[in-house]
């Protein structure tokens, strides 16, 4: 994960919180999170490689696909909950995003924006995006429901979904002026801190 | 490796879950590389039903440890780095005080008179073995089936005692199913004519032919369909190789000399003591008292289920951590595929392998 999200995130996060991290990976941010924070943390993964690597940081993690649902999760009080570059993925994001914050007050979620400029000159060239942040061709990729900044903030405005920070990243994942001026134009990456309306 | 292989006299003996006491007990076991100055580097395995203290590398009978894929010289629990001892639970039959032994008051052989033991007996005389070994923390308890419920009970019963804690192929108790399957391996040997209610070995007789059943039922619940599947399938055993001329499949030759070898070395009381402990173990009656007795829990917990696993499913492996992290404890769980059924957490496999070590190590 991008140095910047990450300390975006990390801001956000209460010290001595309760964290649910969704598709944790190697666990650096929870790694970081329990460093720096001091929070309890467990992370969420299928991947046994990235499980192990957890593992050797110290990193709570349980195998799970979060494709087959969060449900077991809930009831466990946490507090906060993060989804970093996975909603996408997902088969139900929007029923992704309400179960979150169903089994944690708050909950982080970044995702890439399908909106910036460059993304809409390969779509006026006729052909899929291919850009540095999202790299796979269209047959390849697991972004199942890429959508634009503008598609997701009308998704949590119809599901009654409180955007209570956001912050957008250029391609150098750098909080730009031009990114932050018009971000469904020139962001890479939306990183949000949402809450239950 | 160094190994140390002894016999622990515990003269003050143990008072037992169920009400009843052992006057004095020994305990049998081995030990594998060194304790180091500042004793953090103590490793305790916990054996299944019926395993015992000979965990790892070649005996003097030339018997492999039950656990030698995983511990030893550079493997998985790294015995260049870490002491690692593994005792005979009590009621065992290979060297600790069992029903096949003498019972000192008397000088007659226990047989039926040995009391039932539990989980939490075993756990309560290791903890005196660890007194007596100087240790005051272990760095990591672990087991797979039985031996996992002893190590998810050592972090419970002795929360300071307890850094990591690795629960393999185990559950928080024996299913219905479990209990039926036990139940079906009891009868088979108390109904054969030699078990003379327990008192076979006064009498110079031995329940052979049932203990022999009661494993070939065993093995058929240790392994997975797809695993016999692809060991045996359907093929017939050479004529020259059969154990006896009753035998047609492979898979039956493989039963019959499993069974038959088992009969030669285990104990009849024993196996019955060891599934019956397995069966009553139920470490929290329901959802909230697994949470509540979790609450205890110092230790960090490696939950580790095997898919092709029916016996234990990974599944009850889960239902712990899910209350762990209810109750803040950390505490991960990985199920891996492994193929030997209930036997995967013996056999090494990569995945598996790396899993233990990173969480030792970390």
């Amino acid at each position: 994960m991008a140095i910047e999200i990450s300390r975006i995130i990390e801001n956000w996060v209460p010290n001595n919180s309760k964290v649910i991290d969704f598709g944790c990976g190697d666990g650096s941010l929870l790694f970081k999170l329990k460093k720096d924070k001091n929070v309890l943390g467990y992370g969420v993964e299928i991947n046994d490689e990235k499980i192990i690597s957890c593992l050797e940081k110290g990193v709570s993690v349980v195998k799970q696909d979060i494709d087959m649902g969060l449900d077991e999760f809930e009831s466990l009080n946490f507090d906060i909950s993060i989804m970093a570059r996975s909603i996408q993925c997902l088969k139900e994001p929007s029923l992704a995003l309400n179960k979150m914050l169903n089994l944690s007050k708050e909950c982080v979620v970044t995702l890439p924006n399908l909106g910036y400029w460059r993304c809409r000159i390969n779509l006026a060239m006729g052909r899929m995006p291919v850009t540095p942040d999202l790299p796979s061709s269209w047959h390849e990729t697991e972004n199942i429901h890429l959508c634009t900044i503008n598609d997701f903030e009308k998704l949590c405005d119809d599901e009654s979904i409180t955007i209570k920070q956001k912050v957008f990243l250029n391609p150098n994942g750098k909080e730009g002026i031009m990114s932050s001026m018009n971000p469904n134009f020139y962001a890479t990456e939306g990183v949000y801190l949402l809450e239950k309306k | 490796m160094k190994v140390e292989t002894k016999i622990i006299n515990f003269e003050e003996g143990i008072k037992l879950e169920n009400g009843s006491k052992l006057n004095s007990f020994e305990l049998i076991v081995e030990m594998y590389a060194e304790l180091n100055e500042d004793k953090s580097n103590a490793i305790l395995l916990c054996h299944a039903f019926s395993g015992n203290h000979h965990a790892a590398g070649k005996n003097s009978e030339g018997l492999i440890g039950w656990w030698d894929q995983l511990v030893g010289p550079g493997k998985a629990i790294n015995t260049d780095k870490y002491f690692v001892v593994c005792c005979n639970n009590l009621g065992g039959c290979s060297g600790s005080s069992g029903p096949a032994s003498k019972n000192p008051s008397t000088g007659e052989i226990y047989g039926s008179s040995f009391p039932q033991v539990s989980v939490i007996d075993w756990v309560n005389s290791q903890k005196m073995l660890t007194d007596r070994l100087g240790i005051s923390r272990w760095h990591f308890v672990a087991g797979g089936s039985l031996g996992g419920m002893q190590a998810l009970q050592w972090s419970v019963s002795y929360p300071d005692y307890v850094s990591k804690a690795g629960v393999f192929a185990a559950a928080a108790k024996s299913s219905t199913q479990n209990i039926a399957l036990n139940e079906v391996a009891r009868e088979a040997i108390r109904k054969d004519p030699n078990f003379l209610n327990g008192e076979y070995i006064s009498k110079g007789v031995k329940p052979k032919d049932g203990i022999k059943t009661a494993r070939m039922l065993g093995h058929i619940t240790y392994l997975s369909e797809e695993n016999m599947n692809q060991r045996f399938g359907r093929k017939f055993q050479d004529a020259d190789s059969k154990i006896s001329g009753e035998v047609d499949f492979e898979v039956e030759n493989y039963l019959q000399y499993k069974g038959e070898k088992f009969s030669e070395s285990f104990d009849a009381n024993s196996y019955i003591i060891m599934t019956k402990a397995m069966d009553n173990y139920d470490f929290a009656k329901d959802d909230d008292a697994l949470r509540k007795s979790l609450k205890n829990i110092k230790a960090s917990l490696l939950i580790i289920g095997f898919y092709s696993d029916w016996l234990y499913p990974p599944e009850r492996g889960k239902d712990i951590q899910i209350a762990a992290i209810k109750e803040n404890i950390n505490s991960s769980y990985v199920v891996l595929e492994g193929e030997q059924g209930h036997d995967s957490f013996l056999f090494k496999t990569k995945k598996y392998e790396n899993t233990i070590r990173k969480f030792i190590e970390s």
